[in-house]
């Protein structure tokens, strides 16, 4: 199921937080409406973390992480480190970049086994997101955007891209990444894919301004459908949008 | 991805769902599709849907702003460009908002006296890139009155700048009869706010100076006259040194007449050419133009001598002053040449003749017949009716006139003009629009009836003045009456001397329209802004002419205030109207 959310009054909640299979970064808000959504949905089975990097609450921009390990900027402090280390699982590596791109958020697109990145990204940063999340990296752009981590999103389930991505270029990356992938929109029409929208293999949370078409969309694309549902929405999904998801995997 | 779109890179793009209604479309910066889009958006928004205009109720013209006022009919493309002009929202603010495009518009049946005026506008808009939504909506103008500064100048008597009194001191209205014709004819009434009658004269009032200055010198022109100015002053604002003054202009108009009988003092008549003392005021130009009834010799006099030493007539050509003679026979006169210095032209002694006339009261009677010479008795043949002067019956306040007359020096006779047929006259005059006075209003039933009576006597005079005056009619327009007959007469044909002063059918104007009251003469003479007459149209027809859309009363009744928008196929904008290049 997609949860709409909202922060504070921004409907672009990817960048207020960060949701793996493993825990769930908020940043800290006015009201604890927004930590309590996430905390409603998730902790049962994971933490859900309030964290601020270098003091600043877009925890969602600037960390980049899945379910092995998280990447925090060179601009995270001490403190701030210590207490993710102490919040996190241990399983979780949390490592801090030293890269010049410092919202990492924006930068890198990752699931558990495959991350796209920033073309200028340092090799380094490539090594470092490699060994801590252990993952293939790929140096793509998605649609013409560079910031391949705000214009996509993609799960081990599936993913969603830039609308302006072509159909020759969702081939590619879906062969990268071998899932699923579709373009679309959140925050009713917006191609800001990672502001919109935080998911993880079970659940999602998007803008409140996101469409009842969006959400199915992103439900159908990401296998969120509870599991008594799952055949007939996604069979009545691909039905009725066949077109629209690729087949491949 | 079966539903996918080549675009021109070769690449495919793919179909994103309508994040509204979630039909595939090719993505765009809303990722709406524009049914969504329009449905959402209102491109008329901010563009009025009420607007008020404002239309004079006295010459029907309407309010261009900036004090601007423009005559222009229903339904015609002069009026729909006013109406465009007039609503808020239509042009674009700035360069950088693009605003909207109106690509039509069209008029609504609106019931006449609803002071409502209907418009049916579509406009288009690109709401974003490559989407453009045309929407239609009415505009509701409301037409309020408001009186233009013409109409309220000419409605409000304290308007006038300029009062220009023309005055003549005699008992009769024959001058003021011509005056009126002359202006006629030459407009020069034209800028005048009103005009009143009084007793003896008229007030022309002007809303400035120069139209008053104008007035006079034309009036200069055509009679001799003398002016007197004054100025009253009405305001002044010291600090921009500026005052209001109210000039008055008194006219005052040389006393003598057409016709008037002068007995001139022995050394005026010297100076002008050794003329007789005894004369006819022959006609009235910005000269005195004298004759000689016995002689034929003529003489003149400016406006400058004239008033250095006013003439007085010792009959004036006035009502009961003249009596009615039957013409009995006629001799030609043939003139001792040198028999003098006096001096006569060829063509007026060509016209003399040797009349014998009697009353036309004596016939039946008496059989007193009298013989003279007369300077119009070319025209005369026996059985003609004659206006003269009876000189024997008269009484001259002047001595030496009455001495003379007493002594039988003068004529018995001074015939004056030859009247014409008692049937009805084929031709007529226009009229000033004149204002009568509160005085004469104020006067009592039975003097209004003695006034009433006078003023037809002048008028009938004047008429038979203007038949038998050829030179006169040549300064007025004459126009044909209603009861001008299918076949003019040539009975006249088998005379033997040709009557030139006769007025003849061909002279007449046509069009004098009978239904048109005065008002309508003084606006098409003042008609400087060319408005036509309104309401000269069926309904719809102005609109077919000028190329404008109408929709008519039944369609009317169908249409909605705003339409939806609706996305523009081809996505490209339809052309601009243009009303503006009027």
């Amino acid at each position: 199921m997609a949860t709409r959310c909202v922060f504070e009054n921004t409907h672009e909640i990817g960048v207020f937080a960060a949701l793996t299979n493993s825990y769930c970064l908020t940043g800290v808000g006015g009201s604890e409406n927004f930590y309590s959504i996430f905390e409603s949905e998730l902790s049962e089975h994971i933490p859900v973390i309030h964290a601020t990097i270098a003091g600043c609450r877009f925890v969602g921009r600037t960390t980049v992480g899945n379910r092995r390990g998280l990447l925090v900027p060179n601009t995270t402090n001490d403190m701030e480190l210590q207490h993710l280390r102490n919040s996190l699982p241990d399983s979780v590596v949390v490592q801090r970049i030293e890269e010049r791109l410092s919202a990492l958020g924006n930068i890198i697109a990752t699931n558990d086994h495959v991350a796209l990145v920033h073309p200028d990204t340092d090799r380094e940063t490539e090594d470092v997101i490699a060994d801590v999340l252990g993952v293939e990296v790929f140096r793509q752009t998605v649609g013409g955007q560079s910031l391949v981590g705000s214009y996509s999103k993609f799960t081990n389930q599936g993913g969603i891209v830039h609308p302006r991505t072509t159909v020759e270029d969702i081939e590619e990356l879906s062969s990268l990444l071998q899932v699923p992938l579709v373009a679309g929109t959140v925050n009713r029409g917006s191609d800001v894919l990672g502001g919109g929208l935080v998911v993880n293999d079970w659940s999602a949370f998007v803008g409140l301004d996101t469409t009842g078409t969006e959400i199915s969309v992103i439900e159908s694309i990401f296998k969120l459908s509870r599991q008594g549902r799952q055949q007939t929405q996604s069979s009545m999904v691909t039905d009725m949008r066949s077109s629209l998801i690729d087949q491949l995997s | 991805m079966a539903a996918s779109t080549n675009n021109p890179a070769g690449s495919t793009m793919v179909k994103v769902l309508c994040c509204v209604c979630g039909i595939p479309i090719d993505p765009n910066a809303a990722n709406t599709c524009a049914s969504c889009l329009a449905s959402t958006s209102d491109i008329t928004r901010g563009i009025s849907t009420e607007v008020h205009l404002h239309q004079c109720r006295g010459c029907r013209r309407w309010h261009r702003g900036a004090g601007k006022w423009m005559g222009c009919d229903l339904e015609s493309r002069e009026l729909m460009s006013l109406c465009l002009a007039n609503i808020s929202g239509l042009k674009a603010k700035s360069k950088a908002d693009k605003g909207v495009r109106l690509v039509d518009a069209s008029w609504i049946w609106t019931e006449p006296h609803s002071m409502r005026l209907k418009v049916r506008l579509a406009v288009q808009k690109e709401v974003q890139a490559g989407t453009i939504l045309q929407q239609s909506f009415l505009v509701e103008f409301i037409v309020r009155n408001q009186q233009c500064v013409d109409c309220a100048a000419e409605f409000r008597q304290g308007t006038w700048k300029s009062l220009v009194q023309v005055r003549q001191r005699v008992g009769h209205k024959r001058t003021f009869l011509y005056l009126e014709q002359l202006i006629l004819k030459h407009g020069a009434h034209r800028g005048c706010l009103s005009i009143e009658a009084f007793k003896d004269g008229m007030d022309f009032y002007f809303p400035d100076k120069g139209k008053a200055a104008r007035f006079i010198c034309f009036l200069e022109n055509v009679v001799p006259i003398k002016t007197k100015c004054s100025k009253k002053l009405i305001g002044t604002d010291d600090k921009s040194n500026v005052s209001n003054f109210k000039y008055t202009n008194l006219v005052e108009i040389c006393t003598l007449c057409k016709d008037d009988l002068l007995y001139l003092p022995a050394k005026t008549a010297r100076n002008m050419g050794n003329i007789s003392q005894l004369v006819l005021v022959k006609n009235i130009s910005n000269l005195i133009h004298f004759i000689d009834p016995l002689s034929g010799q003529t003489a003149s006099m400016n406006a400058e001598q004239y008033w250095r030493d006013p003439l007085r007539p010792i009959i004036t050509a006035a009502r009961s002053r003249m009596t009615r003679f039957v013409v009995l026979g006629k001799e030609p006169v043939v003139l001792r040449r040198n028999v003098s210095k006096r001096t006569t032209s060829k063509k007026q002694k060509s016209k003399l003749a040797e009349l014998t006339l009697a009353k036309e009261d004596d016939l039946g009677v008496n059989d007193v017949q009298y013989q003279d010479r007369s300077h119009v008795g070319y025209l005369m043949k026996s059985g003609d009716v004659a206006a003269g002067y009876d000189l024997k019956q008269a009484q001259f306040v002047h001595d030496e006139a009455e001495e003379l007359r007493q002594a039988g020096k003068l004529p018995d006779v001074v015939v004056i003009r030859k009247l014409y047929g008692g049937e009805k006259r084929l031709w007529q005059l226009k009229r000033l629009d004149v204002d009568v006075t509160e005085t004469a209003l104020s006067l009592k039933a039975r003097a209004a009836k003695n006034q009433e009576e006078a003023d037809h006597m002048d008028e009938e005079d004047f008429m038979q003045e203007v038949e038998a005056d050829k030179e006169m009619r040549q300064n007025m327009n004459l126009y044909k009456s209603a009861v001008v007959p299918q076949q003019p007469k040539n009975d006249e044909d088998d005379d033997e001397d040709d009557d030139d002063q006769q007025i003849r059918l061909e002279e007449l104007l046509d069009a004098l329209a009978l239904d048109a009251g005065p008002d309508d003469e003084m606006e098409d003479a003042e008609g400087e802004d060319g408005n036509l007459a309104p309401g000269e149209y069926e309904e719809g027809e102005k609109a077919a002419k000028d190329g404008i859309k109408y929709i008519d009363r039944e369609a009317a009744r169908g249409i909605k205030e705003k339409d939806v928008a609706v996305p523009v196929t081809g996505g490209t904008f339809d052309k601009e109207l243009d009303f503006d290049d009027l």
